[in-house]
């Protein structure tokens, strides 16, 4: 560093125009500023350092991925005709349960030409133009009479399109074969097969879970699904989507026995032939990976819980007159009953006072404990990556306790509340779900959660709701249908409950002589609209009257599908499914 | 160079001219060019639609660079304060629009333009704490209560960022904070506690978080649960990148760009399509450029005889060598993909005007190199 004068010189205002300062040894304050000074430029230096590592190595990774990492050799050397190689990757296919094929594998040839080596551009288009419809004679003359070494004319012809081609025999013209996954029921079947990228890895659904078993077999890859139920579960609920101009909607039908899943559905969906179109919301798997409050399903678990605890039965009367406050929140009735009204009734009619009264007999640690047996806070366990986690309360206080009675405060996904529910209304055994085909007679592992006769007793209330209560849109002649309707208050963006934005079900299950099958239907904020004559809801948006029909419809058209007989409801059978309660009548639910 | 070698010396506006260095801005404009070039081939032979707008933009951001390259060290050291704090209200007016926004909202609307303010709050930033660590002497620095005040100025912006949420600029602004520490003479032991806290603190302030906040981290740290997903656009780069070779396919010839299997070709994966139409070659010239104008930021720094110009010229050289070494590490696969431009190349307007803002200040720094600036902001000429 040269050195400075001290700082007075400078100060005189008298000092002579050229003046120059004599050198003199740095002060004090020059020391301080040269130690700050020093120690930043060594910092500097090292920093620089680090700039230099930094760029070096990004550049021995450019070096890597550009040259080292051997590339496709199909893309590598575009410029040059490409030799057809001989397929390297087949992937299995995926079927549904009776063989229909979901998503394989086919070879296509994709047109390519080396301008450069075209003699005759405008007759070339010409003929092109006739053997590729789509492609218009300008564009391909445009491409053809361009000084490019490489362009490309047309991706995947057709095997006839390719013969055409080559037929015209005309030098500069080739094709490069890929093989490409199709989804022949595009959409239909699309959250649960998922779809894989350009190389033919999985990156979502069934094609990403069984990637690598894909991937080494050729065995066809058997699904649960069957394809007919897709069809008709997606249709249903899409007419609901759109009478109610909801956002969205899922189901999914279930073979309770074996815990099969026969239909998953999460709309709107995609087509995975097409990923360039589509958008998140599209891809967004609702039955697995969306959690919702799911509202008054949750006092199916409830009630059994009550019941199974022997803090309740049937008959038991609790008053539903006053709402309940606790802090700042009130829990009230849609439509409040005035008087008293036993468990049955408080299942059929929906009543959220009478549920929080009947968890409050009961510990928020055994009420915990199971819903923890049932599946509902964990996870749901099935082979699709999309799974989202559940939104358990913690800590779980009796406020929370309170509100999960009936279904809000703990957000579960569809298939757990399926699985869960299914388990209830089978004989208290709960049976892990699957979208891979069972074997014929396969006893899936089970787990009692519930006693039979709890089991029994919730069967007779399911069926009650269809009877008597809020579920009547569901009933079937001759099928026996029981279910529980469920309408959920969303959480907005801004926290806090949207009076207008609802999540409303309906589960179902048939015969409940002895249940088979599960369906469930849930709508996504459904709106309102009295005028409206597909709704005919007089617009209500609840489960009942927006899930309600769409499940009614699926039941009367999935059972002739899957060969059931109407079940003719004998006197036997019309007393072992219905409530019992001392000095009621038959009809005592209003809606 | 032996203007005013020996004393604070304030250039007239003939030796300003004179200083400048052009050197520097030549470098700057032939990567911007290259930009062009680039962003010409991204729209398959086209000016429109972004070219023509960079090319606009790339002559506004130079006619800036150079007024405020003229203007005087002291104006910027006083300009400071008010610069950070216009960033600051602008992040949090960008909060204020963005509720009604669905995902992340980092623009915000004045008049026909469109600015996002998280990259003034990065010019802002390093402004203030180049001016706070000027006013402080080495045993100050050395002392942990002197470093509250400046992690309070990274905090607020960090803050307001984490909130829209832009994870990747957030973290942009901590590691220009740490090396603008490093390069003030903060201790190293220091910068070891505070990664280990950082560490520690993860586990912490995740279990306070909300429950849809931990989901939103979770699904950055598992993008497999964002379906399509990142490892999409990485195995499509890497597969450009390797389809580039050594030389590259030439000049709008690039096919795994212009059959749209690359994504994001004009933004963030830019680098990717000039490497497959330029090959290695073409990457490591450009990697060049870069490294030259980080030399010339480091060499200014050097040079500058006050702290402030000191710490300002390496806080813009190290946010511009953070975006370069953040977006070419993300587009090979090194780290994970966050949404960082190309400096100079990649299409968006407010990160050019910005960065060139940043180099104006640079090249101030370099013309008033020995303005000497005592403790407490003052010029002891």
């Amino acid at each position: 560093m040269r050195p400075v004068a001290p700082l007075e010189d400078d100060d005189n205002p008298c000092r002579p125009r050229h003046y120059k300062p004599t050198l003199a040894a740095p002060s004090d304050g020059d020391t301080r500023v040269n130690r700050s000074l020093e120690l930043s430029r060594n910092r500097l230096m090292v920093t620089a350092g680090a700039f230099l590592l930094a760029f070096g190595i990004i550049s021995l990774r450019l070096a890597d991925v550009t040259l080292l990492k051997t590339p496709d050799p199909e893309v590598a050397h575009l410029g040059q005709p490409v030799v057809a190689k001989p397929a390297h990757f087949s992937r299995g296919d995926i079927v549904d349960r009776n063989g229909v094929v979901l998503a394989t594998t086919l070879e296509s040839s994709s047109l390519f030409a080396n301008p450069r080596t075209i003699a005759e551009p405008a007759k070339l288009a010409k003929q092109l133009a006739r053997i590729l419809p789509g492609a218009k004679e300008s564009d391909l003359y445009a491409k053809l009479a361009s000084d490019k070494s490489f362009v490309w004319l047309q991706r995947r012809l057709t095997p006839a399109q390719e013969h055409q081609v080559n037929l015209l025999g005309v030098p500069g013209l080739d094709f490069q074969r890929e093989e490409r996954r199709i989804y022949p029921q595009g959409s239909l079947a699309a959250h649960v097969v998922g779809y894989s990228d350009l190389d033919g890895k999985g990156l979502a659904g069934i094609e990403r879970s069984f990637d690598a078993a894909l991937g080494q077999s050729t065995e066809p890859l058997k699904l649960s699904v069957d394809i007919r139920l897709q069809a008709i579960l997606k249709e249903e609920i899409q007419k609901q989507i759109d009478a109610f101009t909801a956002v969205g909607g899922t189901g999914i039908i279930m073979d309770i026995k074996t815990g099969e899943v026969l239909s998953l559905i999460s709309l709107p969906d995609f087509d995975p032939n097409d990923l360039n179109t589509v958008v998140p919301e599209t891809i967004f798997n609702r039955a697995t990976l969306g959690v919702y409050e799911m509202g008054s399903v949750f006092k199916i678990f409830n009630t059994a819980l009550a019941l199974e605890n022997k803090t309740a039965t049937l008959s038991k009367m609790y008053d539903i007159s006053k709402p309940i406050t606790i802090g700042r929140f009130t829990i009230h009735d849609d439509e409040p009953i005035h008087h008293a009204i036993p468990v049955a009734q408080i299942f059929a009619v929906s009543s959220n006072i009478g549920s929080v009264h009947m968890v409050q007999e009961l510990s928020p640690e055994i009420q915990k404990d199971f819903l923890g047996r049932l599946g509902l806070l964990r996870p749901a366990q099935i082979e699709i990556p999309e799974i989202g986690s559940p939104q358990v309360p913690n800590p779980w206080r009796e406020i929370n306790s309170w509100t999960i009675a009936f279904g809000h405060g703990l957000s579960v996904s569809p298939v757990q509340l399926a699985v869960a529910a299914s388990a209830v209304a089978d004989g208290g055994i709960l049976k892990p779900a699957t979208l891979i085909k069972r074997p014929a007679g396969f006893q899936p592992p089970g787990q009692r959660v519930l006693s039979p006769r709890t089991a029994e007793l919730m069967r007779e209330l399911f069926r009650y709701d269809v009877t008597d209560g809020t579920g009547k849109k569901a009933e079937v002649p001759g099928y026996l249908v029981g279910a529980k309707t469920g309408t959920a208050e969303k959480i907005g963006a801004h926290g806090g409950y949207m009076h207008h934005g609802n999540l409303s079900s309906l589960i179902s299950f048939f015969p409940m002589s002895d249940p088979q099958y599960m369906v469930y239907v849930i709508i996504d904020e459904p709106h309102g609209d009295r005028n409206n004559k597909a709704q005919a809801s007089y617009g209500f948006t609840t489960g009942a009257w927006t899930a309600g029909p769409a499940v009614q419809r699926i039941i009367a058209r999935m059972a002739p599908l899957l060969g059931l007989k109407p079940i003719e409801e004998t006197p036997e059978i019309h007393r072992a499914l219905t409530v019992d309660i001392p000095g009621m009548g038959p009809k005592v639910a209003a809606n | 160079m032996s203007i005013g070698a020996d004393r604070g010396h304030t250039p007239d506006l003939a030796e300003k001219l004179r200083s400048i260095n052009w050197g520097l801005i030549f470098l700057l404009s032939i990567i911007a060019g290259i930009g062009f070039m680039v962003l010409y081939s991204a729209a398959n032979g086209s000016f429109d639609p972004w070219a023509s707008k960079s090319m606009i933009r790339y002559g506004l951001s130079l006619a800036l660079l150079l007024g405020v390259a003229l203007v005087d060290i002291r104006f910027w050291l006083k300009a400071a304060y008010p610069i950070y704090l216009f960033g600051l209200v602008l992040l949090v007016l960008v909060d204020l629009h963005g509720r009604t926004g669905l995902g992340a909202q980092r623009w915000i609307e004045v008049g026909p333009l469109s600015l996002q303010p998280s990259e003034l709050a990065k010019i802002g930033l390093v402004m203030v704490l180049a001016h706070y660590f000027n006013g402080r002497t080495v045993e100050e620095v050395g002392r942990p209560q002197h470093l509250i005040y400046p992690l309070l100025l990274l905090a607020i912006p960090a803050a307001l960022v984490m909130k829209q949420p832009d994870l990747g600029t957030a973290m942009m602004l901590v590691l220009s904070t740490g090396g603008i520490f490093f390069l003030a003479g903060v201790r190293l032991w220091k910068f070891a506690i505070a990664i280990a806290a950082g560490a520690g603190l993860v586990p912490i302030a995740f279990g306070f978080m909300r429950d849809y906040q931990k989901k939103r981290i979770l699904t950055f740290l598992n993008p497999e649960n964002d379906s399509l997903g990142a490892g999409y656009h990485i195995t499509q780069s890497k597969i450009a990148l390797g389809s580039g070779g050594m030389w590259g396919k030439g000049y709008l010839e690039g096919t795994q760009s212009h059959l749209n299997f690359l994504p994001e070709k004009h933004t963030d994966f830019i680098f990717t399509m000039f490497a497959e139409e330029f090959g290695m070659a073409g990457g490591c010239v450009l990697l060049g450029l870069y490294a030259l104008v980080v030399a010339y930021g480091v060499a200014i720094g050097l040079r500058c005889r006050n702290h402030f110009g000191r710490m300002l010229a390496l806080g813009v050289t190290l946010n511009f060598f953070l975006y370069v070494f953040i977006n070419t590490a993300m587009v090979m696969g090194l780290i994970p993909v966050v949404g960082v431009p190309l400096p100079l190349i990649s299409y968006g307007g407010t990160a050019m005007l910005t960065l060139m803002f940043g180099f104006g200040l640079v090249i101030s720094v370099y013309i008033h190199r020995d303005v000497r600036i005592n403790r407490r902001g003052e010029s002891e000429s």
